[in-house]
């Protein structure tokens, strides 16, 4: 009898959708051999962890940030200046120490060269990956802090969001003596643990991104199912009444945030290792709702949906790209896309199965209870009325 | 519930053959490299903002493909151009620059624009062993190993330029101004040095992010310093909005001329002439060059894009650029892209404006240096020009002259190059 | 500082121009509209066609251009928008998507490239006054930025519509109730909108760039601007306007201009935090 209930766990865990991606992801590098393609296919996992990113911060906690670009950048940013001081062009700059390149360009002729000391500790490779990854969980907390103990709701938060990867953006940019603005920061070392490098090209990355991945996967769903995940659905659904059992709300939201914006960072970090760069591009508007299309599209409030919705988009918009009886039409084709499936499909391709199930049921499973979601615009929308 | 899961299945499997079907594509595009045609890659932004620009590039390489291949190719083989989108993000542009080389596996990639775009690839050129023809004109400072830079370098722009502006139109006190990244920021740092050495100054420099368009407050700027000309590294669409509101807040070519070392004709189409009329550009590359070769090839741009189409200077050099390529494949009998570079380097051709020539030392071209102004027709008079085509010299404003130079084939001379010693 | 205070005013008439389309969209109906900078980029086009084909004079394109965007905003409202009552967020991911479709569309059709549109002589060049000068160009922008406000406030306190409108707005189950015809005003509201963006973008064309991506610079720069205001009062817009284009005018004539996007960015984020219901909304009752 136990074990046969035990047959049935290892079944549904066997067949459940998150094994199946999970294998997904392990299997390609053993039929791709081009490199190229093992490159791109990791970028499409890097991609899916920013999907998840996103799916935990607006389909799971409601908070619907059109700038998570900016914790993707910071991530990114953080990692590449640490690789990049470890890489040959800034060893090789006739300085003691090493110094990228852009800042020989950048001091203005006749004064000394110097590391400004924003980077000095990010000579070291492992300062720069926890930096990735607290840097943006800090500026999320802080962000978090602000917006959310204030009365900021629904749509404003999109909004500040928003002006926030705009700012960020334009600072960046105009910084050039520390950031090389524009042009970004390229030329990096690769990443390094005891003596092994990741070659972007070879498999050794390509699983450290699928194993990265699959964590990041397994690590979200965990935390939807702990007590604050169940909070986070609860405030969706009626946030007024969670406030009535004495939950302090907005400590959830930030604190869903913070993680987002940790997971956005991680995905920065990978970034890195798999494109060897990182530019203001990364953290700008075009990027920020790019993220959230993926995610609307794959299913808001499925994890699998978002992380399946980032790779399929990207994957389509290389194909469409790509292919030249396309090229010039590729951006109009997605945008039907986008726009369609707002429209009918609001829970994004992951509903599509629930579509063909009319069972009521509610299962422990992936799917939000639906009732809980339907009234959530609703609730947005009263909150935002904006006179009575 | 078992149904769930077989939907749920269902949606996985789907995707992994979503994915098997990009595995297929990806082995068959690399098993076409080995066919009779020389696949060539073409790497500008067709979308995103400086397709503006970029596309008329596009549109000039494929022209010089075109006509190639009707002469019978290269090798006795024909070019096949795969067209890539850079969609005006440096990110793209390093991605897609990624699978033209290591995936279509190209002879050479004709493309990028803008200074961030090319050093967004220059890295996987060099990693990858490419080689890139690249036709813009840039701001020096750069010895790359995998690359042709067929555009200007500032001793062909700004060298002649800015003692011309001091000799022929008086000027002392200039006012800087430029979009906000590295190719403006180093221009004015050369321009600086320039003045310097010529016995000028400047009253200021401004930098505005690119697509900028409110331009009130720093033409008001420029009204109130009152300078005596303005050196302007002003580009894509800020243009438009920079060149308007200087008319309209009143101010004259004649008392300020604007001298920019990026408004071509295509922006001036799009400023509309009559606010560019009077202002000065250097390019070695006029639409109004007088040469027969210009003139039957200003011709058939016409034919092919229509009456409107103007010619520039990032165009002329992405047109000629593939006849040298063509030049250097043949040299090398191989299309193996470091044979290729070599090969490349003291090969001429006759280009619409005028004789070309590779360096020897450090790949960039030999151009005529011209200034023109623009008249009323958005067409620009000639109003200065070089005798002869002249050595690039990438690093002149860090004290590279044609005797010392920092670039040379072997890379660049780091022991020479001494960017802080300038003062 | 006379200049600067007028410099403020004319970079306020152009933000006034933009973001008054997406006051009267987003003030009565409560729908963020992503796509207002594509129909500001639409006007400007426009333009370009007329210019083309129809050799209509400049100030005739204003009309023509209300008259085209409001179609496609009642188009797009009834297409889009109404099945999304309700649903905000999909609401602005649903108009962000109608933008790319707009901005591909243009593309396709005029091609990627800069457009030139020309102004008639007397809108350039500028006039003086004592010491005072004048530039035509944004002196016409003030004009038709004002005329505009006008119009819209005329349509919102003095016809029937603007009653209904407002009824809506404030209630939309009563006003069914009471036999007005909610959906047609909310199609209406949405094109008033649109043409209001549409009018804007002939008057940007004028002395900015004119290409497929033009709108996006509008979108955030229009929202910083309702924002502010507060986002039922017209009249706030208009003080908004002038408050952030003396801003902007002040930051950018001490500093540069990026510190002065910088400040307005700053602001519009402490507005909302402080002052969730704008900082000019009049408190009624």
């Amino acid at each position: 009898m136990v074990s046969e209930m035990n047959l049935v766990k290892l079944k549904r865990f066997i067949l459940s959708p998150y094994t199946l991606f999970i294998v997904a992801i392990l299997i390609p590098p053993l039929f791709v051999v081009d490199p190229f393609w093992v490159n791109r296919l990791s970028l499409y996992l890097v991609f899916s962890v920013l999907a998840l990113s996103m799916s935990l911060c607006w389909g799971y906690a409601g908070i619907l940030s059109l700038g998570h670009g900016v914790f993707f950048g910071l991530g990114a940013y953080c990692m590449a200046m640490s690789l990049k001081l470890l890489s040959p062009d800034s060893l090789t700059q006739g300085t003691p120490f090493p110094l990228p390149d852009f800042i020989v360009w950048n001091t203005p002729p006749g004064e000394a060269l110097k590391l400004p000391w924003l980077w000095v500790p990010f000579q070291n490779q492992w300062f720069g990956l926890v930096a990735a990854l607290l840097v943006p969980a800090l500026f999320a907390a802080l962000v978090g802090w602000f917006v959310f103990y204030g009365s900021v709701s629904g749509v404003f938060i999109s909004i500040i969001t928003l002006s926030m990867v705009v700012i960020l953006n334009l600072v960046i940019i105009d910084q050039q003596p520390l950031t090389n603005g524009f042009n970004g920061l390229n030329n990096l070392a690769m990443f390094n643990v005891g003596g092994f490098e990741f070659d972007p090209y070879g498999l050794p990355t390509y699983y450290l991104i699928a194993i990265a991945c699959a964590l990041t996967l397994l690590g979200t769903r965990w935390l939807t199912q702990t007590k604050a995940g169940l909070i986070f659905k609860a405030i969706q659904a009626d946030e007024q009444r969670v406030k009535y059992f004495g939950y302090d709300i907005a400590a959830y939201k930030i604190f869903a945030l913070s993680v987002s914006a940790m997971i956005a960072g991680l995905a920065g970090v990978l970034f890195v290792i798999n494109s060897q760069y990182a530019s203001p591009t990364i953290m700008d508007v075009t990027l920020s709702i790019a993220i959230v299309i993926w995610v609307a599209v794959g299913g808001r409030d499925s994890l699998i949906g978002a992380a399946v919705g980032a790779i399929a988009i990207n994957a389509i918009q290389n194909v469409l790209s790509e292919s030249e009886s396309l090229i010039n039409v590729w951006r109009l084709l997605l945008g039907i896309l986008f726009l369609l499936v707002v429209m009918f499909l609001p829970k994004g391709l992951a509903s599509l199965g629930s579509l063909l199930q009319r069972s009521p049921s509610v299962t422990t499973d992936t799917a939000t209870p639906v009732e809980a979601v339907d009234s959530q615009p609703l609730k947005l929308l009263s909150q935002v009325e904006p006179r009575k | 519930m078992k149904r769930r899961v077989f939907v749920q299945n269902l949606a996985v499997s789907a995707a992994l053959t979503a994915m098997a079907g990009c595995v297929r594509s990806a082995t068959s595009s690399t098993s076409g490299a080995t066919g009779s045609d020389i696949k060539v890659g073409i790497l500008f932004s067709l979308t995103g903002g400086l397709e503006i620009v970029e596309k008329s590039m596009h549109d000039a390489t494929l022209m010089a493909i075109e006509e190639i291949n009707q002469a019978g190719g290269v090798l006795g083989r024909k070019l096949t151009p795969v067209i890539e989108d850079g969609a005006s993000d440096p990110r793209i542009f390093a991605e897609k620059a990624r699978k033209l080389l290591i995936s279509d596996k190209v002879a050479t990639v004709f493309g990028c624009y803008t200074g961030a775009s090319v050093k967004a690839v220059l890295p996987v050129f060099t990693q990858q062993r490419g080689l890139l023809y690249y036709p813009t004109y840039a701001q020096g400072n750069e010895c790359p190993s995998h690359a042709i830079y067929t555009g200007a370098v500032p001793n062909q722009q700004v060298s002649n330029f800015i003692p011309w502006i001091m000799k022929n139109l008086h000027a002392k006190r200039f006012f800087l101004v430029g979009s906000n990244y590295v190719f403006p920021r180093e221009m004015a740092k050369v321009a600086k040095i320039m003045l310097k050495q010529n016995g000028g100054e400047f009253v200021a420099d401004e930098y505005l992010p690119l697509n900028h368009t409110e331009w009130g407050p720093l033409v008001s700027k420029i009204k109130q310093l009152k300078p005596d000309a303005i050196f302007s590294n002003v580009v894509g669409t800020s243009t438009v909005a920079f060149y308007r509101e200087f008319k309209n807040q009143g101010l004259k070519p004649e008392d300020i001329p604007i001298c920019s070392t990026v408004t071509s004709e295509v922006e001036t189409q799009a400023i509309g002439s009559e606010f560019v009329e009077g202002h000065y550009s250097s390019f070695p590359y006029f639409q109004s060059v007088s040469t027969p070769v210009n003139k039957d090839w200003v011709a058939k741009v016409k034919q092919k894009f229509g009456n409107n189409a103007v010619t520039h200077h990032a165009m002329e050099c992405s047109y000629w650029q593939v006849h040298i390529f063509k030049q250097a494949a043949e040299k090398a009998q191989s299309l193996e892209p470091e044979k290729m570079r070599t090969a490349s380097l003291g090969l001429e051709y006759e280009a619409p404006g005028g004789l070309v020539k590779i360096d020897p030392d450090n790949g960039n071209a030999w151009l005529t240096p011209r200034i023109g102004q623009c008249q009323a027709d958005g067409q620009y008079k000639i109003v200065d020009e070089g005798k002869a085509p002249i050595k690039p010299l990438p690093y002149v404003a860090y004290g590279e002259t044609t005797g010392n130079l920092y670039c040379t084939a072997k890379g660049l001379d780091t022991a020479k190059f001494k960017p802080q010693e300038q003062s | 500082m006379l200049s600067s205070i007028l410099s403020g005013l004319s970079i306020g008439s152009v933000l006034l121009l933009v973001a008054l389309g997406l006051t009267v969209i987003y003030g009565s109906m409560g729908i963020i509209n992503m796509a207002h900078g594509e129909l500001v980029m639409l006007g400007a086009y426009v333009t370009v066609f007329s210019e083309r084909f129809l050799r209509l004079p400049f100030l005739l394109c204003l009309p023509l251009a209300f008259g085209v965007t409001a179609g496609l905003g009642l188009l797009i409202e009834r297409v889009v928008v109404r099945r999304l009552y309700g649903r905000l967020l999909d609401t602005l991911l649903a108009t962000w998507g109608i933008g790319i479709i707009l901005q591909q569309v243009i593309r396709l059709s005029f091609g990627p490239e800069l457009q030139n549109v020309s102004v008639p002589g007397f809108l350039t060049g500028e006039y003086r006054i004592g010491e005072v000068s004048l530039q035509a160009y944004r002196l016409a922008i003030f004009l038709v930025a004002l005329a505009l406000f006008a119009i819209a406030l005329l349509i919102l306190y003095r016809t029937d519509f603007g009653t209904q409108l407002r009824a809506v707005t404030q209630n939309p189950q009563i006003s069914a109730c009471n036999g007005i015809n909610v959906n047609q005003i909310r199609s209406y509201t949405f094109a008033l909108g649109s043409g209001l963006a549409g009018v804007a973008g002939v008057m940007v064309s004028g002395f900015n760039a004119v290409s497929p991506t033009m709108g996006t610079n509008y979108v955030v720069d229009s929202f910083i601007v309702v924002v502010v205001g507060g986002v039922s009062s017209l009249v706030g817009t208009v003080a908004s306007s002038a408050l952030l284009g003396s801003v902007n005018s002040v930051v950018a004539w001490m500093s540069n201009d990026v510190l002065a996007k910088v400040v307005l960015l700053g602001l519009a984020i402490a507005v909302i935090r402080f002052f969730p219901k704008g900082l000019f909304t009049i408190q009624s009752r």
